[in-house]
């Protein structure tokens, strides 16, 4: 064809992206069994910063490969929309983080990407989240790979459907935060020797005055507050999207395939053909 | 002279590194003094310092609260109330970990804070996945501040059409979907109005790019790079083959 | 025989429809672009202007985008589409090369990722691998053309309304393509800026750029266009030369304003007008004054705009009876819109008070307020969050069901947009959002109806509708306050018309 119009893709680029995400994927499985295998001898003996670097490395490399394998395949429409995530996220996070709640609030645009755009969008998005979010809080840097994770799941759970049923999406919310928090405690654990929130630090204390090592307290504590504050984003995202117009929703190819969404694979009798542009047209 | 963005970033990250590895009293506090003094001496400290404080203050009395009264793993007990019981070791644990975050933190944030972040942009808008994270960083710090001035836009709108934000939690809770829907709404509108204008300006089409602004580089601060990441490997390294020298 | 030039750039658009829907936004459309000329593509709002411009020039692409039969031919180069998986993909940078797009809301063009007004317009040469000294001319160019060459060290979030529109435009030709299409150009610029613009486009046009424009009011200056093409529907309704289109009166029935002299007699100016109704004081300033307290606040990228610079009201008394249409006019950032906000305790006088039906509104807030002042903004989106439009106006409305479904078909019915009761509300077009905020307002019956520059966005059958809510609200015994920079409108509808200039208030 004529050169204004594109190639079709070619496959062998696509498989050496798919090699990195599975490589980041890998480092940061391994980092997390190495970390908890390895966690008693460490953490009362001394400053514990061999795990801290190991815990630091290894999940952060992972985070950088599979942003390096997933941000070139997407398309510019998800990649302005990162930062919209990004800002969500961070104004967000920064407000519940400053009050006394045991909650983070601090994923909706990473889940509200995973849901319009698919779980590979939805774990660059966590993991760009944390590192862009460094920049102003270098504690969040740690905790990319767990960002990244649950992007991911949120985008498999709306994949699977369980955001076409309002009341399925607390409970995705629900099961992604326990595997979120799990991974996400050595990282508390070995780099930051507890929460670096007060609430949080209170719940940990209360495992710890019972005689638990610090990794099982702030296990334990993460049980207690991801869960729940994943079924509140997963919660809010339902809400959002919802509340968007069809024709926005309709625009992401990954709701359109996977009809992620209730009511977008027919059409709605009530939708006449009477203003056919967006709100910009006038 | 103006740093290479690069070189601060790695010369913030690489400290970072090392004194994590170092994990070491002296090391930690001389970093602290050297992060806080530069800040000072490159005119950051006002805006650097409140949000160092932000984020150390409370990360801090959590570290203490925690292991300064519980530390099981604690034998030299100096003071014990019902289950609280406050240990040498539990001290001593939370006040070497803060001081070891706080070196981290504070570098880090004087490395954020001091690079021109137009000229990390443009150089890393010159290569493949260099230019998308560039966008995404960019495009993020340019919505950040705008966003408040937009919210309260929102919410001016909508007490005008007579909606009152009611006190408690289901009060908040309606308030959250009245306002962040049509935020929400504009910001992807305007992300879609965006991909389209910048799709049709080239961006995101391969072939090589070139950037308008010119940023100063030098032999001296490319070696200085090398330098500062080997450092940096070497600290990792030697730290996982002694884990334990040092502490 | 006579070889005619080949067209910059021909459409044959038979049918495009959005993804997931069936009727098609577009169809039988079909137009040549010759270079050097200049196009207006006229419609009311939802008539498919914006579909159209945002396809011709590679902004909404077919296949994602949605389903596209016809062919486009560009740059000696047929691209032909089915409306099937098979079709061809526009590569929207190369695209982009040859026609070049400047949408209504020119904010959203800029990449938000360059911090001057220079960088931004070398973006898309960056991307196209252009060597430093010849992005350096271009640029200068550029700016020279755009009259943007004392802004090139501004950072885009700085400049204004017009300015940013220059910049938009540089950014769209700066890579001179063959075509330039304009959405909506002229909406809210004053007299200077379009006086501007319209003379940047006859420079285009005679460097060889063939321009379309589209609007939805027929602009003196587009009377000089070579064509125009009126939509309505999504299809073609009439084409010709302006003079054709005019003789014929297919703008009428398309909805498109045609901005005439005012033949209406001149309202009676002045401060202090005794109202022909005779009915109470509605609204009442006492020597009102205001100063923002200063804020500034520092971006971590680059500055940001502080609040624009100090408008302030100085001593502003001003009473208004029930049943008066009060106009209140000024240039830009005279503090029209900080008055506005006085009006329903948005912003609270730091001096003097204000009375509505002779209650001091001090200290109460704005959401009490507003059950009897309704204040519409000029964003009616900031307004609207429900999810459909009937909910949208019941919002708030109270318990009572039967009297709150009388009062939402009420105020539906007086805005017509009673037939699109289901609609979601970010689906209509620009012009019905407006009559929807308003019709949320006019659902709570409050007596006095502040409007913020009602007139920008309305299509002719929306400036109707709003003559009409007006005048059947003031019959009501209700007052109505509006501010707008269009002065004929003010003259054709108000009793009363003041002038708000540095934060005064002198009668016309």
């Amino acid at each position: 064809m004529s050169s204004l119009t594109l190639p079709p893709q070619t496959p062998a680029t696509a498989r050496n992206r798919r090699l990195l995400e599975v490589l980041g994927a890998v480092a940061i499985a391994g980092t997390y069994i190495y970390l908890v295998l390895n966690q008693p001898a460490d953490i009362t003996g001394g400053p514990g910063s061999a795990s801290a670097l190991i815990a630091l490395s290894g999940f952060l490399v992972g985070a950088v490969l599979l942003i390096i394998g997933v941000l070139p395949t997407l398309p510019v429409s998800t990649l302005v929309l990162i930062p919209v995530a990004l800002v969500l996220n961070i104004v967000l996070g920064q407000f519940v983080g400053s009050t006394l709640v045991p909650f983070y609030l601090d994923a909706i645009g990473t889940v509200l990407i995973a849901v319009l755009a698919g779980p590979a969008a939805g774990a660059a998005t966590g993991a760009l989240s944390s590192i862009i979010w460094s920049f102003f809080n270098p504690t969040v840097l740690p905790f990319a790979a767990g960002a990244a994770l649950i992007g991911c799941l949120a985008g498999l759970a709306a994949r699977y459907g369980l955001f076409r049923r309002f009341y399925l999406a607390p409970v995705a919310g629900f099961l992604t935060g326990i595997v979120g928090g799990v991974v996400s405690a050595p990282v508390a654990a070995f780099v930051f020797g507890g929460t670096s929130g007060l609430a949080t630090g209170a719940i940990v204390s209360a495992f710890r005055s019972m005689g638990d090592s610090l990794l099982a307290a702030i296990t334990k504590q993460a049980l207690i507050s991801d869960p729940m504050d994943k079924a509140i984003v997963f919660t809010l995202v339902a809400v959002l999207v919802y509340a968007l117009p069809r024709r926005t929703r309709l625009q992401f190819p990954f709701v359109r395939q996977y009809r992620v969404l209730a009511g977008t694979a027919s059409n709605h009798p009530g939708n006449q053909p009477t203003g056919h542009s967006t709100g910009q047209d006038a | 002279m103006r740093l290479h963005p690069l070189t601060s970033l790695a010369a913030a990250g690489s400290t970072a590194v090392i004194t994590t590895a170092a994990a070491s009293w002296p090391v930690s506090l001389t970093v602290i003094a050297a992060a806080v003094g530069l800040s000072f001496a490159q005119g950051a400290a006002r805006r650097m310092l409140p949000a160092a404080a932000v984020i150390l203050v409370p990360l801090v009395l959590s570290l203490l609260a925690l292991h300064g009264l519980f530390f099981p793993e604690g034998t030299t007990v100096l003071a014990q109330w019902g289950p609280a019981r406050v240990t040498a070791q539990g001290l001593q644990f939370a006040l070497e970990r803060a001081a070891q975050l706080s070196a981290a933190v504070l570098v880090l944030l004087l490395g954020s804070f001091t690079v021109s972040v137009p000229d990390l942009v443009a150089v890393l808008s010159t290569r493949g996945v260099n230019a998308r994270f560039a966008f995404v960083l960019a495009s993020t710090l340019t919505l950040l501040p705008a966003i408040s001035s937009r919210l309260e836009r929102i919410r001016q709108a909508q007490e005008a059409r007579g909606l009152v934000i009611r006190p408690g939690i289901p009060g908040r809770v309606a308030a959250f979907r009245w306002q962040a829907v049509p935020l929400l709404l504009s910001l992807v509108e305007e992300a879609g109005t965006r991909a389209a204008a910048l799709q049709a300006r080239g961006f995101g089409s391969a072939g090589p790019i070139t950037s308008y602004r010119q940023v100063l580089d030098s032999p001296v601060q490319r070696w200085a790079r090398v330098v500062l990441l080997l450092a940096a490997l070497a600290a990792i390294v030697f730290r996982l083959w002694q884990p334990t020298a040092g502490a | 025989m006579v070889q005619t030039p080949p067209p910059a750039l021909a459409a044959g658009i038979e049918k495009f429809v959005f993804p997931g829907e069936t009727e098609p936004v577009l169809a039988g459309i079909s137009l040549t672009l010759v270079p050097g000329s200049l196009t207006a593509v006229l419609g009311g709002s939802g008539s498919g202007k914006s579909t159209l411009g945002r396809l011709l020039a590679g902004w909404l692409l077919p296949g994602d985008g949605g389903t596209l039969t016809g062919f486009f031919e560009l740059a000696g180069t047929t691209v032909r589409f089915t409306g099937t998986a098979a079709d061809p993909q526009i590569d929207p940078g190369r695209w982009g090369r040859q026609v070049g797009f400047v949408p209504q809301d020119p904010a959203g063009a800029l990449s938000t990722v360059r911090v001057t007004v220079a960088e931004e317009l070398a973006f898309g040469l960056e991307n196209a691998g252009v060597d430093r000294a010849s992005m350096a001319g271009a640029v200068r160019d550029t700016a020279a053309l755009t009259g943007l060459a004392h802004l090139l060290d501004r950072d885009p979030a700085t400049l204004s309304g017009g300015q940013l529109r220059r910049l938009a435009i540089g950014c769209a030709v700066i890579q001179r393509p063959a075509v330039l299409v304009m959405d909506e150009p002229f909406a809210s610029l004053d007299t200077d800026g379009a006086e501007v613009l319209a003379a940047l486009v006859r420079n285009l046009a005679q460097d060889g750029t063939a321009v379309v424009i589209m609007s939805q009011r027929a602009e003196p200056f587009l009377h000089t266009a070579d064509t125009w093409l009126v939509l309505t529907g999504g299809t073609v309704a009439a084409t010709g030369t302006p003079a054709e289109i005019v003789a014929a009166g297919a703008l009428e029935m398309a909805g498109v304003i045609r901005p005439r002299p005012l033949t209406v007699a001149r309202p009676r100016a002045g401060v202090d007008y005794q109202s022909a109704v005779n009915g109470p004081t509605a609204l009442e300033l006492r020597d009102v004054s205001f100063t923002y307290r200063r804020t500034r606040r520092r971006g971590w990228f680059k500055s940001q705009p502080g609040p624009p610079a100090d408008p302030v009201l100085h001593g502003l008394s001003l009473t208004l009876d029930a049943g008066e249409i009060l106009a209140v006019t000024g240039p830009n950032a005279s503090g029209k819109s900080t008055l506005l906000r006085h009006l329903n305790g948005l912003l609270q006088p730091t001096a003097g008070s204000v009375l509505v039906q002779g209650r001091n509104i001090g200290g109460h807030p704005a959401g009490q307020v507003s059950r009897d002042v309704g204040l519409l903004f000029q964003q009616p989106r900031d307004q609207l969050f429900e999810r459909t439009v009937e909910r949208e106006v019941r919002f708030g409305l109270g318990r009572d069901g039967l009297a709150a479904d009388q009062a939402v078909q009420r105020a539906l019915a007086a805005v017509g947009l009673d037939h699109l009761a289901g609609r979601h509300p970010a689906e209509l077009p620009a012009s019905q959002q407006r009559l929807l905020a308003l019709a949320t307002v006019l659902a709570r019956r409050p007596s006095v109806l502040a409007l913020d520059e009602p007139t920008v966005s309305l299509d002719g059958p929306g400036l109707d509708r709003l003559d009409r809510v007006v005048r059947s609200t003031t019959a009501d015994g209700n007052a109505v306050v509006l501010v707008t920079h269009d002065l004929d409108y003010a003259r054709s509808i108000a009793h009363r018309l003041v002038c708000l200039e540095a934060g005064r208030l002198r009668g016309i």
